[in-house]
């Protein structure tokens, strides 16, 4: 029996919707210039108005691109949260009225377990491996920074989180003090591969346990650069790519610092006595610095890592889809009068 | 024709009572209970400072010292964090960073939250300025290595 299933993600800036049948995506799409043009509704912006625009183009689309009816889908998958509440509530109202409409089970799905969940997205072959339970993920992203211990698909624990800024917005905040476009990540990362990440050394926080803090490297790389630019106004222009690279080295290296950390806590709980896998999850999972760390643990360390492909890592709804599938499979299902949750662990049903 | 010069006069009102010099972030629990003991009525804080100002981490100090213990994060991403205290009141922490256009802020649904008699702590509040309710406490925050509350 195939099962079909609509997922919907509304938590934060992006309206997506996605469908799966069983564990492979048939369509995964994203509010953007490309639903604009073919099927109407706007380019999307930080709102929940963006988000009621947007919301049946996006699911008219990933239905039509799925190439199935909406008759034949077996269930409907929403964020729950944690989010805005304003764009959840968009997401929530419109999968409430969809199951009622087609009589059809609906399932609320907890955005950070969706990031974790997306390693079991299954490409059309169903060749690609899969992490083995208990695994730990490592999810980073502009609003988020944790490790979580996953014992099997809804048996997850958080063992250690920011205190503060999460990694991404470290990326980000350091390039608008450099004076770069936001969201500066990206660019961030591509400057840093022309450039010397030893060059520069920032001061890295001593946090105790699995628990991270960036914001303190905002304000060392603040001072530094203040100072610097009293001796060379044009020093960041004259050092942008060593600044760069060394800024990023030193994020990544605090990341990846706390993760053996991380495998070292939780090493023997897998039945062979082996390293636990390493997944990581988020948007942060797309930089190219923190990919070529993990790979050279791999290499190194015999780490067995899993990163998602780039449309998976990023807010989407094949996250949704997937962790849907499974609560599907479970037969846990939501209720017509849950209500959305803004903060982790904030839950009400 | 004669030139002159046209003079803008302005007024400058004071409203910041206290001005604290703060050597360390070991103080910040007592500056944060000040503050508090300051403005026993109002329920809206508003947050000037730049980039690393430590805007998050006196919020943080604050919110400890109102019953939450929960982890006080950066809402930068997530534009509004809400905890709860011990009592199980809510606090709303703002951050509008990312706002790129104050409609943003009215599709949020901002009135919600800023009406809501919670205790609300605003980060980049110069982005929603017209948006403020009256008797919203702005609190500056200054200067580097020593910092400088105002409020």
């Amino acid at each position: 029996m195939q099962n079909l299933i609509l997922g919907i993600e509304s938590s934060c800036d992006d309206t997506s919707a996605a469908i799966i049948k069983d564990d492979v995506i048939l369509s995964n799409v994203i509010a953007g210039q490309d639903v604009h043009r073919n099927f109407g509704g706007v380019v999307p912006e930080l709102a929940s108005r963006a988000h009621q625009q947007n919301i049946i183009p996006v699911i008219h689309a990933a239905i039509q691109k799925a190439n199935i009816g909406k008759n034949q889908l077996s269930a409907v998958a929403c964020t729950q949260g944690p989010g805005l509440l304003g764009s959840l509530l968009v997401g929530t109202s419109f999968a409430k009225a969809f199951s009622l409409g087609l009589n059809i089970p609906l399932i609320d799905v907890d955005h950070l377990q969706a990031h974790i969940l997306s390693h079991f997205i299954r490409n059309a072959d169903r060749t690609n491996p899969v992490p083995t339970f208990p695994f730990l993920c490592l999810t980073v992203s502009g609003g988020h920074t944790q490790f979580v211990l996953i014992r099997d698909y809804f048996d997850m624990e958080v063992i250690g989180q920011t205190i503060d800024d999460a990694a991404g917005e470290a990326f980000d905040k350091s390039a608008k003090i450099m004076g770069l476009p936001y969201p500066g990540g990206p660019v961030i990362d591509k400057l840093a591969k022309l450039g010397d990440p030893t060059r520069f050394t920032f001061s890295k926080p001593n946090i105790p346990g699995l628990d991270f803090s960036f914001s303190g490297l905002k304000t060392s790389i603040l001072y530094f650069l203040r100072d610097e630019l009293k001796a060379n106004p044009d020093f960041i222009e004259n050092n942008k790519n060593d600044l760069c690279a060394s800024i990023q080295a030193t994020i990544v290296d605090m990341l990846i610092s706390k993760l053996a950390m991380a495998l070292e806590v939780t090493k023997g709980l897998h039945p062979r006595g082996n390293l636990p896998d390493v997944a990581i999850a988020g948007g942060v999972s797309a930089n190219s610095g923190l990919r070529k760390a993990l790979e050279d643990a791999r290499d190194n360390f015999g780490w067995n890592i899993f990163i998602p492909p780039i449309q998976y890592s990023t807010d989407n709804a094949a996250m949704i889809a997937i962790a849907g599938y499974f609560k599907f499979l479970k037969g846990d299902f939501g209720s017509q009068s849950a209500t959305p949750y803004a903060r982790a662990g904030n839950r009400s049903t | 024709m004669t030139g002159y010069e046209k003079l803008e006069i302005k007024t400058f009102v004071i409203i910041q009572k206290l001005l604290i010099i703060v050597k360390t972030e070991a103080e910040l629990p007592q500056i944060a209970k000040e503050l508090i003991a300051e403005y026993p009525a109002a329920r809206i804080f508003a947050f000037y400072g730049s980039l690393g100002a430590g805007k998050t981490t006196f919020i943080k100090a604050i919110c400890n010292e109102l019953g939450v213990r929960d982890i006080v994060q950066s809402p930068t991403f997530s534009i509004i964090n809400e905890y709860k205290t011990e009592a199980g009141d809510s606090i709303y922490h703002f951050d509008f960073y990312r706002i790129r256009n104050i409609t943003e802020v009215f599709d949020i649904g901002y009135e919600d939250y800023l009406y809501s008699g919670c205790y609300c702590f605003i980060e980049w509040p110069e982005l929603i300025e017209s948006l403020l309710p009256a008797g919203a406490v702005p609190v500056r925050i200054s200067g580097t290595n020593e910092r400088m509350i105002e409020f």
